[in-house]
């Protein structure tokens, strides 16, 4: 044959690749336009109920929030429900999105054929997740927006503080997502454990009250949950006027987590990527 | 470089085999439970996909890899292009291994599989084949260049800014036929090319299949169309059971029954009696039947080494049970005789 290759390996080729998958995948996300609705009223619906029930239980006259505050040191109970909640939610989406991303294409067909390329396999996964977390941060910023507007709430902490948390919890946020996309591909289905860690979340991490009022097993538990400490710091952060010091503990574990839970997606990754080459498991339905 | 583009020695595929499936069991029994809490596990049963194949595939040629469904095909091809890694034996593809060098044999292929399913409906046309240039590795001012010849070749210049979900099958395939020719890979692996497409698809697509071995493609074909097989392969392996049972041209493969006449008939009201009576009939082999449609018609293929003598047995057989002889041919053998006189089956069971 005379016609000369067109492929030209190399680490800029290998950035160009992960691109196409981000810009494909934000392509695709945007021709589904029901995500508009998603980003305006699921922050308003989903904490709606928890924040109607401590209104209903911190009594007419309001004496329940001393309890709240004694407990937490804030007085801004919404917020603090507010808050927790869409931590909850973010991981609730990372299981679904990203935990789902190579289990979708896999059902669309298209998995084989972005396996056949001689693209750096892991890039598929990352590159799925920038486009979903670009779309988190603009939930989140609605979600602030409506909480101070609608909701009434003070956010006297700092922005800078809270999106420095943030950036600090999207590696262990998201490598459990890629640990668990990795299961999906070969269990080819996993609700149940999707179910099972948002339950987890939503017992041992304090989504919508302190930890201090768990018992002592309940509350050993939720050190070990990388949320745990995400929650805390983005209200600290938030909601109050600490400052760094407030959250520094929070932001050192969430970067032991978030090496340990890349680390997990990462390798789990490749266990599932050598394993589906023995089992044909990648062009299964 | 070796003279071979796709060498391929011995590779055989197993898979733990699962209930129920159909799939044949071919070592032990079920495996039994495991004698609690340290005994050993029985081993898994495993079904045996790819059972020993070898192929040498000459640079530049078209290669038709034929066979009914489940004979291997499709397996034999995700090894080759790395989506499988065998269970033992080695191939090569334009003298990369596919398991220790897979990254270049990925670079030297490109490869038809799952024709629409592999592409996203939600992109254009020329979305998708950018989104693939950029998996290549191709620079992008080239890719662009690269995916408006493809365009154009394909005969999708209308509606190349169109999502593909709007397409026809038939461009959808096209689309995907672009997407393996990106790279200018000198190798491609056609898995069913033509399924599913209308008979003017196909046939288009056919004329593409050999323009491509013209500009120096070498091509592994896999097809369970036998006529697609002898139009366009150079030369042909039959595969059944994962074997490949006998190789060679088209025309080669057919002289082997040469010696042997296709009685062709067509019959109102077959029945098993008088199968079975001109299966008696000394001479005739390979007798096979099938239905036409919903009316009583049957279509009746057998083999037979001298068809002068058989006929007249035969139509009195035909005549004597209340049967009609609607019409009656010998012709020549073809690829799906050669098949049923190695295997006893026809192809498309």
């Amino acid at each position: 044959m005379n016609a000369k290759s067109l492929t030209t390996p190399g680490f800029s080729s290998d950035f160009s690749a992960l691109w196409a998958v981000v810009r494909r995948e934000w392509t695709i996300f945007i021709r589904y336009p029901s995500w508009i609705i998603a980003l305006f009223i699921w922050p308003v619906i989903f904490p709606m109920g928890y924040i109607l029930t401590a209104r209903a239980l911190s009594g007419v006259d309001g004496s329940g929030l001393t309890t709240f505050q004694n407990t937490t040191g804030l007085t801004e109970y919404v917020g603090y429900i507010a808050v927790g909640t869409m931590i909850w939610m973010w991981q609730n989406i990372v299981l679904w999105a990203v935990g789902y991303s190579l289990r979708n294409e896999q059902m669309r067909g298209t998995l084989e054929s972005n396996w056949l390329s001689p693209t750096w396999r892991f890039a598929y996964l990352l590159g799925s997740s920038i486009p979903q977390l670009v779309s988190m941060f603009m939930l989140m910023l609605v979600s602030g927006l409506e909480y101070a507007f609608l909701f009434k709430v003070n956010f006297s902490g700092s922005l800078w503080l809270t999106l420095l948390v943030i950036l600090t919890a999207i590696p262990s946020v998201y490598g459990l997502g890629f640990a668990f996309a990795s299961v999906v591909i070969t269990a080819k289905e996993a609700n149940a454990f999707v179910f099972l860690v948002r339950g987890i979340v939503m017992i041992f991490c304090g989504i919508t009250y302190p930890l201090a009022i768990l018992p002592d097993w309940m509350q050993a538990v939720s050190k070990w949950l990388p949320q745990t400490y995400i929650i805390h710091a983005v209200r600290t952060a938030a909601l109050s006027t600490e400052g760094f010091s407030g959250v520094a503990f929070d932001l050192k574990m969430l970067a032991l987590f978030g090496i340990f839970w890349l680390a997990v997606g990462y390798a789990l990754f490749n266990m599932m990527e050598r394993r589906a080459r023995q089992t044909g498991a990648i062009g299964q339905y | 470089m070796s003279e071979f583009a796709i060498e391929a020695t011995q590779l055989v595929k197993k898979f733990p085999a699962r209930p129920g499936t159909g799939n044949k069991q071919e070592s032990a029994p079920a495996p039994k439970r495991r004698q609690w809490p340290f005994g050993k596990r029985e081993p898994k049963a495993m079904f045996t996909a790819v059972n020993g194949v070898d192929l040498y595939i000459e640079r530049g040629e078209i290669f038709g890899l034929l066979g009914p469904n489940g004979a291997g095909k499709s397996t034999t091809i995700r090894m080759l292009c790395t989506l499988l890694e065998p269970t033992s034996g080695t191939a090569r593809v334009h003298g990369f291994d596919i398991v220790r060098q897979a990254n270049e044999v990925r670079r030297s292929l490109g490869t038809l599989l799952a024709g629409e399913r592999s592409i996203y409906w939600k992109l254009t046309g020329r979305e998708n084949l950018e989104y693939f240039a950029a998996l290549y590795h191709i620079p992008s001012a080239v890719a662009k260049q690269r995916v408006e010849e493809l365009i154009e070749r394909m005969e999708l210049k209308d509606r190349a800014n169109e999502l593909v979900e709007k397409y026809s099958t038939g461009m959808r395939q096209r689309v995907a036929i672009a997407k393996a020719l990106l790279a200018r890979p000198p190798i491609l692996l056609l898995d069913e090319p033509t399924l599913g497409l209308d008979p003017q698809a196909a046939r288009r697509l056919r004329e593409l299949i050999a323009e491509l071995k013209q500009e120096g493609h070498t091509i592994l074909l896999t097809t369970h169309y036998m006529e697609e097989a002898d139009q366009l392969s150079d030369r042909i392996g039959i595969i059944d059971t994962g074997k490949v049972i006998a190789l060679g041209t088209p025309e080669g493969l057919k002289r082997r029954i040469e010696q042997k006449e296709v009685i062709r008939l067509e019959v109102m009201g077959w029945h098993d009696e008088i199968s079975d009576k001109i299966k008696n009939i000394s001479g005739i082999e390979n007798l096979m039947s099938r239905q036409q449609g919903e009316a009583d018609l049957w279509e009746v293929n057998m083999q037979a080494r001298n068809s002068r003598a058989a006929l007249p047995r035969i139509v009195e057989h035909i005549s004597g049970n209340g049967t009609r002889l609607v019409n009656m041919n010998i012709v020549k053998p073809s690829l799906e005789d050669v098949f049923i006189h190695l295997t006893g089956k026809a192809l498309r069971d």
